[in-house]
C-alpha cells in the first residue's frame, strides 16, 4: 500500500474552506472516529483498518496540516482548532453517536472534545474514548528528538529544513530502537516523510509541534475533564513513556477516581504497525479466546 | 447628558456585592449583575484581568436605563469563585461566559470588553465562525485592550507582553502600595481614580485568596500566544459589527491602534476619547456612554 493508494480510498470534505481528508469504511451502525497521532497521518491505521472494519464504520481524517488535509496557511494552529475542525467533520457527515480512538497528538483533541462535551457544549453523543499514549515507536521517537528540537522556536525553523537528512536520521534511529526487524521494511517511511514533506509541510512542522506548549497550558482543564467523564475511557498506556505515567500520577492523586475510566497497560510495547493483531486483542478485546 | 454622573456615585464592594447574585454555572459560582431587565436589548460586558465588573460602576446606572445589562466577575477575580490553584484557561473562562448567558438566556447581545476581556470577546468569534456555538451577537465594542490583530510585530508583542507587562502585574500583586501606583498609572489624570475607589479595587483583588491567580500568569502569556492565530483569523472572518472605543492616552496597553494601519482594524469605527486612559469607563465614563449610545 503506497501513500497514492491510501489517497485513493479516501475523500475530501471541506471543512471550514480546507479539504481535510477522510477514509471512510465498514457498514456497521457503530462508528468508530480516529484521532491520529503526531507528527504522522491516517495512514498509520492501514493495518488495523480490516480487522477494524469488521466491527465498525471506520472514520479517520488526518488533522488539519498533516497527511493528504490542507496545510495550515499562516502560523499555528492548535488542539482547539483541531477540536474544532473534527467536531464540524463528524457534524457534516451526520454522524450522531460515536466511539473515539485517538493516539498521542489524537488523545489531546480528544480530551478537548470530552472537556466540551461535559461543558455541554456539543451535540454530538460519545459512546466510549479510547486514549492510547506513545504505542508507536515511530511516534516515540518524534515527541523524544524531533519534537524537543522543534519545540525551541529558533532551532525548530530550521530542523524542519533539513528535509533528507530528517528522514535519514528517523530512519537510522529506527533501525536502532526498533526491535522488530520487519517494522522498517513494512512501514513506509518515506511515504510518511513525503507526508511531511509535501506541500508545505515541512515548514508547519514547527508550528504545528507548537502543541507540546498547548498540553502544558491545558493540563488542568484536560485532567479535570478525565475526572468529570461521565463517558467510559480506556487508557492505554506503556510503562516507559513518561508523559502517560506522570498524567496518570497526577489522576490517581486526586480524591475521586472516576469509575469510568479503565487502565491498561501496554507491557508489551504492542502498536498498530509492528503487531496490529495483538493491539486490537488487547484495545478492543476483540477474539479474546483465540489468540493469533 | 451632561449630568450624568453625580459625582457622589461612589460604591462600596459591599455594595456593588448586593447588587448582584451568586448564578452557579457547571461547578462554579459566577458573580453576575443584571439589571435593567424590561429592556429587551441587552448589553453583556467583559472585563479585564485582575479586575472585576466594579470597573463598570459608574456606566452601569446609565447603561441600565436604556438596556438589560449583564456584567459579571471572571472565574478567579471580584466576588466570582477562584480555580483552587489550577490554572483557568480563556478557553475555559469563554465556556462560563457561553453558558451563563445560556442560563440567564441571552442572544442577541450587544458584547462590550476591554482587556483580557477582549481575547475572550474573540475566542467567542472563533467559535462562531466555526460554528461551536449558535450564540448570536448584535454589536461588539472592544475598549482598551489586546486585540489579536494580524501577526505583524507577532513575537516582539508577545515578548515585550512577556518581560515587561507581566513582571508588573506580579510587582502590582505584592502590596497595596504598589498596586496604588501602578493602577494610577491606568489613567490619563490619576486624581480622576480616588485612594477609595483603589481600596475597594483591592478588596476585591484580595477576595478568597485572588492574588494566588498570579502563580499562573506565565500560562497566560503562554496561551495568548498559542491562540493568536485563532484569534486573528476570528477577528479577520467575522461578519460581527465591530467599534472601538479607545482612551487616547492609554500608556499601558499596546498600540495597536498604530500599528494597525494596513490591517482590517482600519475599517472599525473608532471613537477616541480625550484625555482619558487605559480605563476610559471609570476615568471618563460621560464621553464612554456618549460613544456606546449615541443613536
Amino acid at each position: 500500500m503506497t501513500a497514492e493508494n491510501w489517497k485513493s480510498r479516501g475523500k475530501f470534505f471541506s471543512i471550514l474552506n480546507k479539504n481535510i481528508f477522510v477514509i471512510d469504511e465498514g457498514k456497521s451502525k457503530d462508528v468508530l472516529v480516529i484521532l491520529h497521532g503526531y507528527p504522522t497521518s491516517s495512514f498509520d491505521y492501514e493495518k488495523v483498518l480490516p480487522e477494524l472494519s469488521n466491527r465498525y464504520r471506520v472514520v479517520i481524517h488526518d488533522h488539519l496540516g498533516f497527511g493528504f488535509s490542507d496545510k495550515p496557511d499562516s502560523y499555528t494552529y492548535s488542539l482547539i482548532d483541531q477540536a474544532d475542525f473534527a467536531l464540524q467533520l463528524w457534524h457534516k457527515m451526520g454522524l450522531k453517536e460515536v466511539t473515539i480512538l485517538s493516539h498521542d497528538y489524537g488523545t489531546s483533541v480528544a480530551k478537548e472534545i470530552l472537556a466540551r462535551k461535559n461543558h455541554n457544549l456539543i451535540p454530538i453523543k460519545i459512546k466510549k474514548i479510547y486514549l492510547c499514549n506513545s504505542s508507536m515507536r515511530l511516534e516515540h521517537l518524534h515527541l523524544r528528538n524531533m519534537a524537543q528540537l522543534l519545540k525551541d522556536k529558533k532551532v525548530g525553523r530550521f530542523i524542519a529544513r533539513l528535509t533528507s537528512n530528517g528522514y535519514r536520521k528517523i530512519r537510522k534511529r529506527l533501525k536502532i530502537d526498533n526491535l522488530n526487524p520487519e517494522v522498517h521494511s513494512q512501514y513506509d517511511i518515506k511515504e510518511v516523510w513525503n507526508n511531511l514533506n509535501s506541500d508545505e509541510g515541512k515548514k508547519e512542522i514547527h508550528l504545528l509541534s507548537n502543541f507540546i506548549n498547548e498540553r502544558y497550558t491545558f493540563w488542568h482543564r484536560w485532567t479535570e475533564a478525565l475526572k468529570a467523564s461521565e463517558i467510559p475511557i480506556k487508557i492505554v498506556w506503556e510503562k516507559s513513556d513518561p508523559v502517560a505515567i506522570k498524567e496518570i500520577a497526577i489522576v490517581l492523586a486526586t480524591e475521586n477516581i472516576n469509575e469510568n475510566l479503565e487502565w491498561i497497560e501496554n507491557s508489551r510495547h504492542y502498536s498498530i504497525l509492528d503487531s496490529p493483531k495483538y493491539w486490537i486483542n488487547l484495545v478492543f478485546k476483540i477474539n479474546d479466546s483465540k489468540p493469533f | 447628558m451632561e449630568t450624568l454622573i453625580k459625582d457622589n456615585s461612589f460604591i462600596s464592594s459591599l455594595d456593588w456585592q448586593k447588587k448582584g447574585s451568586l448564578v452557579p454555572v457547571y461547578n462554579k459560582n459566577v458573580f453576575t449583575i443584571d439589571t435593567g431587565g424590561n429592556h429587551e436589548n441587552c448589553i453583556v460586558i467583559l472585563h479585564g484581568y485582575l479586575s472585576s465588573s466594579y470597573d463598570y460602576y459608574k456606566v452601569l446606572p446609565e447603561l441600565s436605563k436604556n438596556y438589560r445589562v449583564i456584567v459579571q466577575d471572571l472565574i478567579g477575580f471580584g466576588f466570582s469563585d477562584k480555580p483552587e490553584n489550577k490554572y483557568f484557561t480563556m478557553i475555559d473562562q469563554t465556556d462560563y461566559v457561553l453558558e451563563l448567558w445560556n442560563l440567564l438566556g441571552l442572544n442577541n447581545v450587544t458584547l462590550i470588553s476591554n482587556g483580557f476581556g477582549n481575547l475572550l470577546t474573540t475566542e467567542i468569534l472563533a467559535r462562531q465562525n466555526h460554528t461551536a456555538t449558535n450564540i448570536q451577537i448584535k454589536k461588539i465594542f472592544f475598549c482598551n485592550g489586546d486585540i489579536p490583530i494580524n501577526h505583524y510585530n507577532y513575537l516582539d508583542i508577545h515578548n515585550t507582553f512577556k518581560d515587561v507587562d507581566s513582571e508588573k502585574m506580579i510587582s502590582m500583586l505584592t502590596s497595596f502600595g504598589i498596586y496604588k501606583k501602578i493602577i494610577k498609572d491606568y489613567f490619563y489624570d490619576e486624581t480622576k481614580i480616588t485612594d477609595e475607589e483603589l481600596k475597594e479595587k483591592w478588596i476585591q483583588l484580595e477576595n478568597n485568596n485572588g492574588r494566588d491567580i498570579i502563580n499562573f500568569i506565565y500560562h497566560c502569556v503562554r496561551e495568548r500566544k498559542i491562540f493568536w492565530n485563532r484569534w486573528a483569523t476570528a477577528l479577520k472572518e467575522t461578519e460581527n459589527s465591530i467599534e472601538l472605543i479607545w482612551g487616547k492616552e492609554d500608556k499601558i496597553t499596546y498600540d495597536w491602534l498604530g500599528i494597525s494601519k494596513e490591517d482590517k482594524i482600519t475599517t472599525y469605527k473608532v471613537s477616541l476619547i480625550e484625555k482619558s486612559g487605559h480605563l476610559p469607563m471609570l476615568e471618563t465614563p460621560q464621553e464612554w456612554l456618549q460613544c456606546v449610545l449615541k443613536k
